[in-house]
């Protein structure tokens, strides 16, 4: 005899049997990491491969060919581990997820402890090439060691110790010639092979000086000339130009013109020039410290702004907000569908024009603000030239680009609040303005609080106002050339990473990032536990 | 908290007395009503009183016990109408300075006529041009087919118009939907064809001499807002599609480290996208996908997709799992269930993701500003970035008429989908 158990659902006897072991959490993150390992080093070796032939390939192609072998790795787990299942549903958001936020993410973590900066971006700088005068086992004698400019990687590091650096070969080869037919150029010894010959140098004794010609094919010890040399050469003295070898070392030190490398060059070839990487490197909590000493003129009065604006404009937003909405929530009102949709404007337009055109208006001399405010016979002010104006205007526009929000969510409140409990407290006789704050209030303060703690977090890092209406100015005289009247902390951020008052400082502006990331995690936390948003989903 | 406001406020208006006094010198060259806030402020309370104690009046007549009702409700009209004035004056300014002859912010004021163009508070009527207009638009060179795309959009703009109409008056409702659906398809297309097919060659003079010029920034709008909405919609789509999966795996199956997942989208979607700025960049630099689109729209794209799995997870949580689980009864596989009855009953809330998505990467500036070096890639807010910055004189006639015309799409999404947009908005806010 069966027993079905018709308290369980369909679905449980439709599940097929599971094959290929348990179904744990660990082993499912190692399969996936196994697929995504495979893939990447497909993709490396790809974009490698191809390199090979072409030099040309951008990198990203590599993607594709990781894309595809994972998809086959895939579809090999699928039919061995069936349980894994539900996790390829997640995979492609799990995949954008940590390369576009996660691993960015840890990347700052790991940038705040270098000093990666716009003179230390970990690219060959072609402009510190300087010619090698001599080359004695390990020790180079080069030119100028100015030109090096080994000054501007001080940070982590003393000069150019232990920075890496390219010794170019160049090539001379002295050769004599056998033969000169037409273009056709037959030489002996034959240039190295697997070096490329980009030109000769003939003696024209007819006309006593050297010629360069280039060359365009090589065949051994033929030469094909581009063209054919204006007279008689002399067979004796031919020398060939050879392509540039670059050659990857390690700077040990420096003093005076005398360098020292890691590991001796090879003997065979000529060396000519030495140039060296923009290395950057770990140099420990210094970004830190830097902020730390500067505190007085940067982090302090920044900070203390960026509360300011995001407390204060949440507040001004929220009073006028719901005001407004209280008085469109009447049902007397005649219109009120129409007031809503025409107050709803600023948020239908995109913010990141609004704000620029708002910059014009703002315009001390002509703009529409202050020739309102004079017409009114009212005091017209210098809104983004004093610090304190521009503090004003930005709350001011804030509000006006914010305002439709909370209006609409406290309308959408205030149109959950159960039209029974109004009657209900009419019947016990309160006046109106007792059931708005008998009622209304306290119902809508619970429906606000998210609202307000969102809008905080926001606020706290809305780069965009600050950026696109004040860019963070005035100047001020107690502040510095990245953390001026309005800046908050992101602006200032993006002053040191990506502006040359700030001098491109990577590190610095990942350092202040992790600092604006652990106050709004600090936020986001205490709207979870206001919201209650995850207890439900940890019960089930 | 809430004891501080009145002082903030105390302090605020204190500053604002301070500082007339200091910048009372300065207003010299502007026109000025006397005592006009004074003015104004008697004209507005002796209207609304009037209108109020008209209402009362009438009320008293009438009904009497509501009279006091009618007056409150009188002057809610006339205090709803100043909040209107004072939201709109901003975009009514804009539109008129987008329609006047005088390019520069500093053009000389009219010296006869109504006070409010005299002071310059409105732009001078007498000047209306759609000069500024033409030149922002006038060296977009479309080829014929490109033509043809705005006229199937313009008459499909039509018929969608007429549709909403014909449903006002009356008509099926179930037909009509349908016929808006067809529309509606034809609308996205034409414009998606439209914002693929043009380039950045189209944007050009012939000069005398019978050369191609390459147009100025200034006359590239086209351009600008073709890019934006190519990464907007790009972004978009790719949200969707990948968090679509995710969403429903969250919400309809049962497997080990379920809730761990969940708990780490949602603590991934509290980083600022501002601080992985330095990281991306230097990842897009390894990636040689600066001053690309891909690059733009992958980073977008990342960072959008733990807020679209979470809302369509809440979504799916809301509907019955009976369609699905009857399809798995009569053998369909989990992917079937999933692309056959998920996806086609869930458009709707795809097409809001989308629209969400869409809207908010129209707005964004930091990273479309990081990543995008090159003139022909940008996107409307950093060109008009661009008009307004580090330029001795802004071409103030130029940039209104450049933001009006990159704020139509917006615009007109906006309130096509107004109720979804407003109200999902802040159901899914109160969920998390």
């Amino acid at each position: 005899m069966i027993f079905i158990d018709i308290s369980r659902p369909p679905s449980d006897f439709l599940a097929k049997k599971r094959k290929g072991g348990k179904a744990g959490l660990w082993q499912s993150i190692a399969l996936l990491l196994l697929a995504l390992g495979i893939a990447t080093i497909v993709g490396v070796a790809g974009v490698w491969v191809l390199q090979l032939f072409t030099p040309q390939v951008p990198v990203y192609v590599g993607l594709v060919f990781g894309l595809l072998a994972l998809v086959l790795v895939l579809q090999y787990i699928a039919q061995r581990f069936e349980w894994i299942m539900p996790w390829y549903y997640l995979l492609p958001a799990l995949i954008f997820l940590f390369t576009f936020t996660v691993f960015p993410v840890v990347l700052t973590i790991f940038l705040a402890f270098t000093d990666y900066a716009g003179i230390r971006n970990g690219e060959l700088s072609v402009s510190t090439e300087t010619a090698i005068v001599a080359v004695d086992g390990q020790q180079l004698t080069i030119d100028n060691a100015r030109t090096l400019n080994c000054d501007a990687l001080q940070g982590s590091r003393k000069g150019c110790n232990n920075v890496r650096a390219v010794v170019y070969a160049s090539g001379r080869f002295a050769t004599q010639g056998i033969s000169l037919e037409d273009n056709i150029l037959t030489v002996e010894p034959a240039p190295p092979a697997g070096r490329n010959v980009t030109a000769v140098e003939l003696l024209l004794p007819d006309f006593g000086f050297r010629a360069q010609i280039p060359v365009t094919a090589v065949e051994g010890n033929r030469l094909t000339l581009g063209r054919s040399p204006p007279g008689e050469i002399s067979l004796e003295d031919i020398s060939l130009t050879l392509d540039r070898i670059s050659i990857e070392r390690r700077i040990l030190s420096l003093e005076d013109n005398t360098l020292t490398i890691n590991v001796p060059l090879p003997t065979d070839l000529e060396y000519v020039a030495i140039a060296r990487y923009n290395d950057f490197g770990y140099i420990g909590a210094a970004n830190f410290n830097t902020i730390i000493r500067q505190a007085n003129r940067a982090l302090w009065p920044v900070f203390r702004w960026n509360i300011i604006f995001a407390v204060s404009t949440i507040i001004i937003n929220t009073i006028i907000g719901v005001f407004i909405a209280v008085l469109l929530n009447n049902p007397n009102l005649r219109f009120r569908n129409l007031y809503r949709t025409l107050l709803i404007v600023p948020w239908a337009l995109p913010a990141i024009i609004t704000i620029q055109v708002w910059r014009g208006f703002l315009n001390t001399n002509f703009g529409a603000i202050n020739r309102v405010l004079a017409l009114l016979d009212l005091p017209t002010l210098n809104w983004l030239g004093d610090p304190l104006y521009a503090k004003l205007a930005v709350l001011l526009v804030n509000l006006w680009l914010g305002l439709p929000f909370v209006m609409t969510a406290t309308l959408g409140a205030l149109s959950a609040i159960p039209k029974d409990i109004y009657e209900a407290v009419k019947i016990d006789g309160a006046s109106a303005w007792q059931s708005f704050w008998g009622v209304t209030a306290p119902l809508l303060r619970t429906a606000l609080i998210p609202i307000t703690l969102t809008g905080f977090a926001f606020n706290f890092n809305n780069f965009n106002i600050i950026f696109l209406l004040t860019d963070g100015g005035p100047p001020v005289d107690w502040g510095t050339a990245t953390a001026r009247g309005t800046d908050i902390l992101i602006s200032w951020a993006y002053n040191e990473s990506f502006r040359a008052q700030g001098g491109y400082a990577y590190g610095l502006g990942s350092a202040i990032s992790i600092l604006i990331f652990i106050i709004t995690l600090g936020v986001s936390l205490v709207n979870f536990r206001v919201t209650g948003a995850l207890k439900e989903e940890s019960n089930t | 908290m809430m004891r501080l406001v009145p002082r903030f406020l105390g302090i605020i208006s204190l500053l604002a007395v301070a500082a007339a006094a200091m910048a009372q010198s300065e207003t010299t060259r502007f026109v000025t009503i006397p005592y006009g806030w004074l003015k104004f402020l008697i004209a507005f309370v002796l209207i609304t009183g009037g209108i109020a104690l008209a209402a009362y009046l009438y009320g008293r007549f009438t009904r009497p016990g509501k009279a006091l009702q009618y007056a409150g409700t009188a002057a809610t009209h006339m205090f709803i109408w100043l909040a209107i004035l004072l939201t709109f004056y901003p975009v009514i300014y804009l539109l008129a300075v987008s329609l006047n002859r005088n390019n520069s912010i500093t053009a000389a004021l009219p010296t006869t006529g109504n006070v409010l163009f005299r002071s310059g508070v409105l732009p001078d009527p007498s000047k209306f041009s759609l000069i500024q207009y033409q030149t922002v638009l006038g060296e977009t060179n479309l080829f014929w087919y490109q033509w043809v795309l705005i006229g199937v959009f313009i008459l499909a703009l039509v018929a969608m118009i007429a549709l909403f109409v014909a449903q006002r008056g009356g008509f099926d409702p179930y037909r009509l939907e349908r016929w808006r659906t067809y529309t509606g398809w034809v609308l996205f297309l034409s414009v998606g064809v439209l914002v693929l097919s043009i380039t950045a060659d189209q944007f050009y003079t012939i000069n005398e001499a019978g050369e191609r010029v390459r147009s100025s920034s200034e006359r590239k709008i086209v351009l600008f807002i073709r890019n934006t909405l190519l990464v907007s919609g790009l972004t978009g789509i790719f949200a969707v599609l990948i968090s679509t999966t995710a969403g429903y795996a969250f919400a309809r199956m049962k497997f080990e480290g379920r809730y761990q997942t969940l708990l780490t989208f949602v603590f991934i979607q509290m980083f600022p996208g501002f601080m992985a700025l330095v990281a991306i960049f230097f990842l897009m630099n390894a990636l040689d996908l600066l001053n690309s689109y891909i690059g733009l729209i992958l980073a977008y794209s990342g960072g959008a997709i733990s807020f679209a799995s979470w809302i369509f997870k809440g979504y799916l949580e809301s509907i019955s799992p009976s369609l699905e689980e009857a399809a798995l009864v009569d053998g369909t596989t989990r992917w079937g269930a999933f692309w056959r009855i998920i996806l086609p009953i869930s458009i709707p809330m795809l097409l809001f993701i989308f629209l969400l998505q869409f809207i908010g990467t129209y707005s964004e500036f930091i990273l479309a500003n990081v990543l995008l070096t090159g003139e022909d890639k940008w996107t409307v807010g950093i060109a008009l970035r661009s008009f307004t910055f580090n330029r001795f004189n802004t071409q103030w006639g130029l940039l209104a008429a450049s933001a009006v015309l990159g704020s139509l799409p917006i615009l007109a999404i906006f309130y096509s989908f107004q109720g979804a947009l407003t109200g999902q908005h802040q159901a899914g806010g109160v969920k998390g």
